[in-house]
Order: C-alpha cells, then sequence, then structure tokens
C-alpha cells in the first residue's frame, strides 16, 4: 500500500491511533463504521480519480485495508498492465 | 405557524450592507431581492395552504427550474430565497412538502433516462409530486442498515415488497422515489433506488394523522409491487451513497429554512412586546425580558454565520461535517427560539397557529433527515478536521 492511500485511510479509522495501518489490518475492527465507509468511497474516488465499479461495489471490498488497495491500484492501473 | 409575520427583507449573511452588495451578490450568481420578488408574484393569489396549488405556480413560474442553474444541485442563494418565502406565507407542511422536493429528490433524479427523467421533469414543471421513502417501517430512521423493504430483480422486472413511514407528501404524491434493498449484506452497497408509481398496484398509503398539514405526511406499504427494470434509478449499490451526499444538501436546506424562520418569529415577537403594556411601559421595556430575546438573537446570528460561506458558494453540497454541524445548529436554534418565544408570549402563543403550535411541529427539526443525536455521533467522527487550526 502507498504511503498516500494509508494517510487518507487514517482519519477513518478511529481507533487504529498511531500505529502502522497493515494490510491485513479489518477496517471494521478499527473502527471504520457504514456512514465512514461512504465517506471513504467518495475520498478515493476523488483522491485518486476512479470510479469504483458496481462489480466491486460489495462489503468485501471494504474489509481489509489491503483488499481496498487492491482495488483502488487495480482501477488505477493502464490498460494492459499493472503498477505491481 | 400561519401567522404572517413580514419575513426580514434581508438578512445580514446574505446580503451585505453598504455600496458592495450588489457586487457581492453579482459573484455570488443570483439577486435575491430578484429571486424573493419572482417567487411573491408566482405565489400572488396562489392559496398557501394548498400544497398542489403552491407546487404547480412554482413550476408554472419556472422558479423551480431555476433553482438548478448548474445542472443537478440547487444554487444556495436561490434555495433560500424559495424557503425564506414560503416560510412567510406558508404552513410549515407546506414549505416541507416542497424543500425535500427541491433539496432531495430532484438532484437525485437528475442525471437519469426513461421514467425518473420524466418525473424528474415533471418535477420541475409542477405537475408532478415525488415523495422520498427511505425511512422503513421496520428500522430507525437513524440505522438505515437494517432496513428490510426489498427488491427482487428478474428479468426486466423488479418486484418490491415493504413499508415506509413518515413521509412527507406520501398521501399526495404521483410517485415515490424508495431505497430498497436488493442484497442482503448489511452494507451501505446493499442499497438502490427504485421510481415507484404511487397508483401502482400493490401499493397503499394511510396518512399519519394532522400533524405537518399540507405535507401529506403518511405511511407507504408495498405488497408485490411489480415494476419494469427502468424503476431502478441511478446505480444499483450507490444509493445510499448518493444520499449521504443529497443529505448534505437537504441539512443546508432545513438550516436555511430554520434561519428564516427565527427571523420571521423573532421580528414577531419583538413587535409584540414593544405593543405590550406592562405597568407603564411595555414587556420590552423589562431588562430581563430583552436579555433572553437578546440571547435568542445571538443563536440566529450564528446561525446566520454558520450559512454564510454555504450561501456564498454557487455550489450547494457541503462537506459532511459541515451538514451535520449546519443541522444540529439550526436544530438547536430553532428550538430555543420557539420555547423563548412560547414563554415569552404566555398564554398568546396558544392562538391558533401560534408560537406553540410552530414550535410542536418545528421538532423536526431535530429528528428529521437525522435525529440530533445521530449528527452529534457523526461530527465526533470528524473531531480532528473541526478542530482544525485557527492560527
Amino acid at each position: 500500500m502507498n504511503a498516500e492511500f494509508t494517510e487518507l485511510l487514517r482519519p477513518f479509522l478511529k481507533f487504529a491511533g498511531p500505529d502502522e495501518i497493515t494490510e491485513e489490518a479489518r477496517l471494521r475492527d478499527l473502527g471504520l463504521d457504514s456512514m465512514r465507509e461512504i465517506e471513504l468511497l467518495f475520498a478515493i474516488e476523488d483522491t485518486f480519480g476512479v470510479a469504483v465499479p458496481d462489480d466491486k461495489l460489495v462489503d468485501s471490498t471494504f474489509a481489509t485495508a489491503g483488499g481496498l488497495w487492491g482495488v483502488v491500484e487495480e482501477l488505477r492501473a493502464p490498460v494492459g498492465g499493472g503498477t505491481r | 405557524m400561519p401567522e404572517s409575520t413580514p419575513a426580514p427583507t434581508a438578512t445580514p449573511a446574505a446580503a451585505p450592507a453598504g455600496r458592495h452588495a450588489g457586487a457581492a451578490a453579482a459573484l455570488a450568481g443570483t439577486d435575491r431581492a430578484g429571486d424573493r420578488a419572482g417567487i411573491r408574484a408566482a405565489l400572488a393569489g396562489v392559496d398557501p395552504a394548498d400544497p398542489r396549488a403552491v407546487w404547480r405556480a412554482l413550476g408554472v413560474a419556472g422558479i423551480t427550474a431555476g433553482l438548478y442553474p448548474d445542472g443537478a444541485q440547487p444554487h444556495p442563494g436561490r434555495l433560500a430565497a424559495l424557503l425564506t418565502e414560503l416560510d412567510a406565507r406558508c404552513p410549515l407542511g407546506v414549505t416541507l412538502s416542497v424543500c425535500v422536493q427541491v433539496a432531495t429528490v430532484a438532484p437525485l433524479l437528475a442525471g437519469t433516462e426513461g421514467p425518473a427523467e420524466r418525473a424528474r421533469r415533471g418535477m420541475l414543471r409542477g405537475e408532478t409530486v415525488v415523495a422520498l421513502a427511505v425511512t422503513d417501517a421496520a428500522g430507525s430512521g437513524s440505522d438505515l442498515l437494517d432496513a428490510t423493504t426489498r427488491v427482487k430483480f428478474g428479468a426486466g422486472t423488479a418486484t418490491l415488497d415493504g413499508g415506509k413511514d413518515w413521509i412527507t407528501n406520501a398521501t399526495s404524491c404521483d410517485a415515490a422515489l424508495v431505497l430498497a434493498r436488493h442484497r442482503e449484506s448489511r452494507h451501505f452497497t446493499s442499497f438502490c433506488w427504485l421510481l415507484v408509481p404511487a397508483a401502482a398496484p400493490g401499493v397503499s398509503t394511510e396518512s399519519a394523522g394532522r400533524a405537518f398539514a399540507g405535507a401529506g405526511v403518511g405511511h407507504l406499504r408495498f405488497a408485490g409491487v411489480a415494476l419494469d427494470g427502468d424503476a431502478v434509478v441511478g446505480r444499483p449499490g450507490r444509493a445510499l451513497a448518493a444520499f449521504a451526499r443529497q443529505a448534505g444538501v437537504e441539512r443546508l436546506a432545513g438550516a436555511l429554512w430554520a434561519r428564516a424562520m427565527c427571523h420571521r418569529l423573532l421580528a414577531g415577537l419583538l413587535d409584540w412586546l414593544r405593543r405590550r403594556p406592562a405597568a407603564e411601559g411595555t414587556l420590552w421595556d423589562r431588562p430581563a425580558i430583552r436579555e433572553r430575546y437578546a440571547r435568542c438573537l445571538v443563536a440566529v446570528r450564528q446561525l446566520d454565520a454558520l450559512c454564510a460561506s454555504s450561501l456564498a458558494s454557487p455550489h450547494a453540497v457541503p462537506a459532511a461535517a459541515t451538514g451535520m454541524v449546519l443541522k444540529v445548529a439550526a436544530a438547536e436554534t430553532v428550538d430555543r427560539v420557539t420555547t423563548e418565544a412560547v414563554r415569552l408570549r404566555g398564554a398568546d402563543a396558544f392562538r391558533d397557529g401560534g408560537e406553540s403550535q410552530v414550535r410542536a411541529e418545528a421538532a423536526m427539526f431535530g429528528i428529521a433527515g437525522g435525529a440530533t443525536g445521530a449528527m452529534l455521533a457523526g461530527i465526533a467522527d470528524h473531531a480532528d478536521e473541526l478542530v482544525g487550526d485557527v492560527s
């Protein structure tokens, strides 16, 4: 996960504190509730210039930090190549 | 409520005095006095207690369509002008009927096709009334994730079951924009919008009673309502996100309306206090009463200040935290002003349409569209952002 993503994520996680946010971190456990998930969706789309497609608009997309980053990175990747 | 104390002709936050006033209005992209004159002309001769007549008059005169100069969202200054004029002449319920449609329903229908777009065009013309059906009969309005109103999709069809309670315009609408669950997961992505004709087989409506006269508040029930696939409005899975963003506009509209109501009530109260004999003078001569009145003025001017930045913007979508702060401030200011107005006027407050009745109905500012407790929880989530840096 890149630093920009984790710094964007941190204000939405009221229980995260200053600790590192790992890919395995479960966002609900760190305090992400449903309304904040919506705000996080808007923040991600605005910051990274992506639009999360319908097939990714499911609860599992927001389960872990790494899973959400994976979706963002996939959407940012140019056609025919990735950034990983 | 229908007492017609003249509304202030200009509010300090909205219309800066002095030689820069015209320039400021031009920069804001609106001529507030002109907007209000146009609204007054549109409503001249219209029964202010007839919500359909008011809605139709606003549509015919182009007032409703003119709220959206840039597309989907209402212009804050024009929205303020409309709500101020409606508050000055209509029962609270009629203003509520218009407010929810212009601030929430029409924007949610923008950018769509098919029946939704036709409904929106009908709304702008004042021909079509569309209710917003969100609060579920089976759960709390503050926790939409528990909603049980469900839609099942078939091949080009949709079937709706469930119910919605305390819905503005329920008993008078042509259609309802219904928030329905299309997936079982308790998640914001599990909901979609459906545009449901009020006359569709399986739709029934029950009045919620006499409160909010003119708002058509009622309960909607959906029993196996068969809809075409194009009844879905927007992208499935985005409904709650779209609603959350639009809630900010609705909260701004509520604050603008609350502000107009408080200015109107305080103007009427001041006039009454100055005329009410007491000893050898009037009630307004008494320091204790002047202080209580002044505290209301402070509260209203604080609400004015909170609204000022939104009014200076051509865009009506406030940040989430700003919307929640506006909502709480509006509710608390209305409560303070209406409570003090009742106390100061005493028995006179209980006349038909008096402050006592206004206070009872205006309690909705702390409930509808987000209860104050839920708003405060959300505000706390934004503590770092709101504490900010004043240096």
